[in-house]
């Protein structure tokens, strides 16, 4: 199984988006290193992808939609280990500074500097307030 | 085995329920000798995730909120044992150590409506609560105080409540948009009461907003039962023994005579107790109690009447930005417009991290999730309708055949969404969608059963009068082995539309000064 085939098909399935700012593609956004990682483990589901559209060249030459129609049969056929493959990809993409960047977010972990938000505004429940009681009183029943 | 020197009391499980039951009782009992024991360590919050670059990944594997996929990843942080949950579309979540589920809780704290203890009588159907909410009430108001609870005075949802309260925690613009959609069809909304520091109380600060509450409060703002109960209680002299799995209470002549339990080193301890306390949860109270045999009749109620609240959630998008994943996760604003006639209550909850979100797109991967994750990322605002489950004797918690790696044996939840909670759910998404079309939602998806959201374990050792249909009388104790006592949420008959944990620590100390009370006389 080529590098170059292990690519295409993470980018198959996180293409990236023409966005402001853009999304990266997922091997522009470093996903490849962890599916490389698990090689082994991945390779019968990359292989069978691959061989869904005709084999590896036949995949690296052919167009989104094709590539896509290959993941759509695989996943169909192998659901588990293609879940297993897209869960990796997910987890990593997701996870790059560039694609939390691309998407507003800092890259920062939450803790234990947060986020500002403004002090709650009383006056917003001051309609609210006025309704009266709406609990049942089982004393009264 | 070794055989302990004798003590008054031995509590076994540190959530909620035992802290607040165990500090009470240490109050209230000074001289009595108290052991608690806890399966699980003291949280460590340095090693909390929160703080690190991996923390979105982390809540998929060793701080995912379901036992059984922490136990996969082979995480050690809970001191956890497997749940066979196949047969449950909800699926069951806890946290085991000191300070139990509240180490990861969401900190909504909201009360039981009055009502919720009489459904019986008010309206035919559940069961009554063996006290009303004015003997409870005393109780709400101490644990507020321990835990240290943000909100506001005034909710026309409730009773007045007279514990002092934080400011209200930040609604951000997303509880502001959710206002806006109650506003405008003249629904009632109201800022939750949330154990969480809007401002720096008890030596904590202020919350940050971070988000993450679920992943644990590793700056001390979000209140727990580790911080709000145990100093007092380890200060009186109580000897709390972490690492330490029950496997038994031992019943001689039809009183609980001790309790067996495998100590850190693997070592076999028999402590002999006059008192024995069970707060494991609704689902490790009863595999305690089941497995030590306890009852009289093997079929009857102990482990039944198996209680959760089941969710649905509707999300809606927005064209403007919201705040995403700021604020704490579980703690915004609610409405309890239809909690009296239909129980139901709307919460609306911030946003998940955006790995969260992604992995629950349809699809998950191409061009078109891509555009999906730009739709929903910082402009969703979901409304989570939290039903109340009504009781029923086939929902339940029972033994496997199994012996675990605890030493016990294991335990199944038998549970099926019942058609009144489907039906309310039902009546919940739609009233969700049409706040969300009303506060400018232009486009509104729905989740008809969330899985993930088994964290309230009620109901099955239930307090009532006639041990036909209840396992423990009001005060806690089992009907079959009266120095047994119940201290958790297993207690009770009914669950209500809320979140448990307020009710679980009145409920808990209130036990506590029966038991006081009890060893008095």
């Amino acid at each position: 199984m080529r590098s170059e085939v292990v690519g295409a098909i993470v980018d198959a399935l996180l293409p990236g988006d023409g966005g402001s700012p853009a999304l990266p593609s997922a091997t522009a956004a470093g996903v490849t290193a962890r599916v490389e990682a698990g090689r082994e483990a991945h390779r019968p589901v990359i292989e069978e992808i691959a061989r869904a559209a005709g084999g590896e060249d036949a995949f690296l030459a052919a167009g989104a939609a094709r590539r896509a129609d290959a993941l759509r049969q695989v996943e169909a056929a192998m659901p588990d280990v293609f879940a297993a493959l897209l869960l990796a990809v997910v987890e990593e993409y997701y996870d790059a500074d560039a694609v939390l960047l691309a998407m507003g977010w800092p890259v920062e972990p939450p803790q234990p500097n947060g986020h500002p938000l403004p002090a709650f505004d009383e006056a917003l429940v001051e309609k609210v307030r006025k309704r009266a009681p709406m609990w049942r009183d089982p004393r009264e029943s | 085995m070794t055989k302990l020197d004798p003590v008054d009391v031995v509590v076994v499980g540190a959530g909620l329920g035992g802290s607040a039951f165990t500090a009470r009782l240490s109050e209230r009992a000074p001289n009595l000798r108290i052991v608690c024991l806890e399966r699980g360590g003291w949280p460590d919050r340095d090693a909390m995730p929160a703080l690190r670059r991996d923390w979105q990944r982390a809540a998929l594997g060793p701080w995912a909120t379901s036992p059984n996929v922490r136990l996969a990843s082979g995480a050690t942080a809970s001191a956890d044992y497997p749940i066979d949950d196949a047969s449950s579309p909800i699926k069951p979540l806890m946290w085991n150590g000191v300070g139990g589920s509240t180490i990861t809780w969401a900190a909504h704290v909201p009360r039981l409506h009055p009502s919720d203890l009489h459904r019986r009588t008010l309206d035919g159907v559940g069961d009554d609560w063996p006290f009303s909410y004015q003997d409870l009430e005393p109780y709400y108001d101490l644990n507020d105080i321990a835990l240290g609870v943000a909100g506001l005075a005034g909710d026309p949802a409730y009773p007045p409540k007279r514990s002092p309260r934080l400011p209200p925690l930040p609604i951000g613009r997303m509880g502001r948009t959710a206002a806006r959609g109650f506003d405008a069809l003249e629904w009632h909304w109201w800022p939750v009461d949330a154990a969480i520091n809007s401002v720096a109380h008890a030596g904590r600060p202020a919350c940050s907003n971070a988000g993450p509450c679920l992943l644990g409060c590793p700056i001390h703002a979000k209140s727990s039962a580790d911080l709000a109960y145990w100093p007092a209680a380890l200060w009186r002299g109580v000897d709390l023994r972490t690492g330490c799995i029950a496997q038994e209470i031992v019943v001689r002549g039809g009183r609980a005579a001790a309790v067996v339990y495998r100590d850190p080193a693997g070592v076999t301890q028999e402590q002999p107790a006059d008192l024995v306390v069970v707060a494991g949860n609704g689902v490790g109270t009863a595999r305690l109690l089941l497995a030590s045999k306890v009852a009289r009749d093997p079929d009857g109620p102990l482990g039944r009447y198996l209680m959760f609240h089941p969710v649905a959630y509707a999300r809606g998008m927005f064209h403007e930005e919201l705040d995403g994943p700021s604020g704490p996760v579980g703690a915004c604003v609610y409405s309890h417009e239809f909690y009296e006639t239909q129980h139901i209550q709307l919460q609306i909850t911030r946003e998940n991290s955006l790995l969260a979100q992604a992995l629950r797109l349809g699809p998950v991967w191409g061009a078109a999730a891509h555009r999906l994750v730009r739709e929903e990322f910082r402009h969703s605002l979901s409304v989570m309708v939290v039903a109340e489950d009504l009781p029923e004797p086939a929902q339940r918690v029972t033994l496997t055949r199994a012996t675990e790696a605890d030493g016990l044996p294991g335990v199944r939840i038998e549970y099926a969404l019942s058609e009144n909670a489907r039906r309310i759910l039902d009546f919940g998404l739609d009233r969700a969608e049409e706040m969300l079309r009303a506060a400018g939602a232009y486009r509104v998806v729905r989740v008809p059963l969330a899985p993930l959201t088994g964290w309230h374990l009620l109901g099955t050792a239930r307090m009532g009068i006639d041990p036909a249909t209840s396992v423990t009388d009001a005060r806690g104790r089992l009907h079959d082995v009266p120095n047994i006592v119940v201290a958790d949420g297993s207690l009770f008959p009914t669950a209500g539309a809320v979140n448990p944990g307020a009710t679980i620590g009145a409920l808990a100390l209130r036990i506590a000064d029966g038991v006081a009370e009890d060893l008095a006389s």
